[in-house]
């Protein structure tokens, strides 16, 4: 009876179950976005190996990351040597876009890493391939220090040690100081 | 087998492999709805009057080639793409047919790109699949050499002359409607060219076999493709003129690109495209050179694949000789042991000394080498270092 019922209508949005997870995914995926751009700002700065990468950015460049296309997104660019945030989404250099907020959860939830959501074509990439590189290993360094080891020893090819305390980066990424 | 928590795989388009396939590009068109043809080639293609072949056997079957266009230099630019966008609107072409290797192909791909999606500049889909289909342009990829695979591939590498770095374009959409496998045009290939190339297919195929991108179904293509290599492809350096063996090879080579177009590959294409970029080493021959010693490299992570893919580089009763703990060391071994004989047949040198390149080039090959984005799906991390100590093994 129900299923006659539904195959008569037209349905336009998803239930009410899907809703709230993909609430909660949305929520969640915006932290860890803003999470990662501060840690990212944070490192450019204090960890040598993420200092060189964003050295080799061209001044100017800028990186956009959607965790889905009408999801909650992160925009940032290299201003000064530095990474600053630019509220602008268009037009930007990278722009790496998750195709699912689901995706984009496993990613930004430390399930999955770079390489194998690319592998697995979970994001699509708006720009040069070999200009996101440098981007990729920065963030495969900022999870080194964002997750615990257990999951980053289960995602990523090869953890990178870190140069200082996690705990000084996420004092530094809520506190600023 | 293995069988990742999630995959995608676009198969190539349709195949016409053998005896006038050539001949059959007509029909094919005319179910697509076109009737004009733009065909693309190079001016060595032009010169050996294979340009010529594919034209009559066109024209015979009804089509009409509206314009010829042979001047694609062997690594074509993003401003020859767009030149021939507005040759092929000026022409009023309704149709694409692409004789060549690599370049003329790639060259034909991004032309459709253009095309299907109007504008005049192709930088506009740099990128990964963030291409739409747009109007559809019937296409048929003629391949002269068997190595690339580009005529079942997802992916069109073109230069970009102002900055001097090749851009790569991601997406199903630039997949040729026709792949046409017609040995004619290998006949003539000389052997290094045929070793080159061959040697190129292979390093697809086991790339495809085992980096983070595979599956079951480009796996079953790329073991497919590495038994083709093996069998046919000292033929084809030994004696050019057979005819069996060159097809082999040029489906030896789709399969291995399809393979690798859903795969990916990964270190062994990184350091080659780096080689190629600097050194001007030919693509293929780098491929030769560094496949045994990446391997190496990658063995401690890949030694589950490379086991695997010894069944298809040995006879069964040399696999089944080899206990299972060596079979992947055993691998590498054989297929060094492929590449040096294959190269020696040709006249080759698989050592980067005696091809031009320098160790004062070792560092700078190195940085570009961890900036490719081929390396993104190799199994194992890989360090501006560890790069470095596989061009000092090469050399």
């Amino acid at each position: 009876m129900m299923e006659n019922v539904l195959k008569m209508l037209t349905i336009t949005r998803p239930s009410m179950t899907r809703r709230t997870g993909n609430g909660i995914k949305s929520l969640v995926s915006r932290v860890v976005l803003f999470v990662l751009y501060r840690a990212l700002k944070v490192l450019a700065c204090d960890d040598r190996r993420v200092a060189s990468e964003v050295a080799t950015w061209q001044e100017g460049q800028s990186v956009a990351i959607e965790a889905s296309l009408e999801g909650p997104a992160i925009c940032f660019k290299k201003e000064s040597g530095r990474i600053v945030r630019c509220n602008d989404h268009t037009p930007v250099d990278i722009r790496i876009t998750f195709r699912s907020l689901d995706a984009a959860f496993l990613v930004l939830t430390g399930q999955m890493d770079v390489a194998n959501a690319y592998a697995q074509h979970r994001f699509m990439l708006n720009g040069d391939i070999n200009k996101a590189m440098s981007l990729v290993r920065c963030i495969d360094i900022a999870e080194s220090y964002l997750f615990p080891r257990i999951m980053t020893k289960r995602i990523l090819k090869r953890v990178e040690a870190k140069e200082f305390s996690a705990l000084r980066v996420y004092r530094k990424v809520f506190l600023g100081v | 087998m293995y069988l990742p928590t999630y995959y995608e795989f676009a198969n190539p388009g349709k195949i016409l492999s053998g005896r006038y396939a050539l001949e059959n590009i007509a029909s094919e068109f005319r179910l697509l709805g076109s009737s004009r043809a733009l065909v693309l080639s190079d001016r060595i293609l032009e010169k050996l009057g294979q340009v010529k072949v594919l034209t009559d056997a066109l024209v015979s079957g009804g089509m009409k080639v509206v314009k010829v266009y042979t001047d694609i230099p062997a690594d074509s630019s993003i401003e020859v793409v767009n030149h021939i966008a507005t040759l092929y609107r000026e022409a009023n072409a309704d149709s694409i047919v692409a004789l060549g290797g690599g370049s003329v192909i790639d060259t034909a791909k991004g032309v459709r790109m253009l095309v299907s999606q109007g504008g005049s500049d192709l930088m506009r889909f740099t990128g990964m699949e963030v291409l739409p289909q747009g109007r559809h342009v019937p296409f048929a990829a003629v391949p002269t050499t068997s190595g690339t695979g580009s005529e079942a591939t997802v992916v069109a590498v073109i230069k970009d002359d102002e900055r001097h770095v090749k851009m790569e374009f991601v997406s199903q959409f630039v997949l040729p409607d026709l792949a046409v496998l017609d040995e004619r045009f290998t006949l003539s290939m000389p052997a290094k060219v045929t070793a080159m190339t061959g040697l190129d297919a292979l390093t697809h195929a086991i790339e495809a076999y085992s980096c983070l991108q595979k599956n079951p179904v480009s796996q079953c293509y790329a073991t497919a493709a590495i038994r083709l290599i093996r069998e046919n492809l000292p033929t084809c350096v030994a004696k050019p003129s057979d005819r069996h063996a060159r097809l082999a090879m040029a489906n030896g080579s789709l399969l291995a690109g399809s393979a690798f177009s859903n795969s990916m590959v990964g270190i062994v294409h990184a350091i080659g495209h780096s080689l190629g970029g600097v050194c001007r080493v030919p693509h293929g021959l780098a491929m030769a050179i560094l496949l045994p010693h990446c391997m190496r490299f990658n063995l401690d992570k890949c030694a589950e694949d490379y086991a695997e893919i010894l069944q298809y580089m040995v006879a069964p009763e040399d696999y089944v000789a080899v206990s299972a703990s060596s079979r992947a060391q055993r691998c590498v071994e054989a297929v060094d042991d492929f590449a040096s004989s294959v190269a020696q047949a040709a006249g080759l040198s698989l050592h980067l000394s005696d091809n031009g390149v320098t160790k004062d080039v070792f560092s700078d090959v190195a940085e570009r080498a961890v900036n490719d984005g081929s390396l993104i799906v190799n199994p194992k991390a890989t360090s501006k270092e560890d790069v470095l100590r596989i061009l000092e093994a090469a050399f």
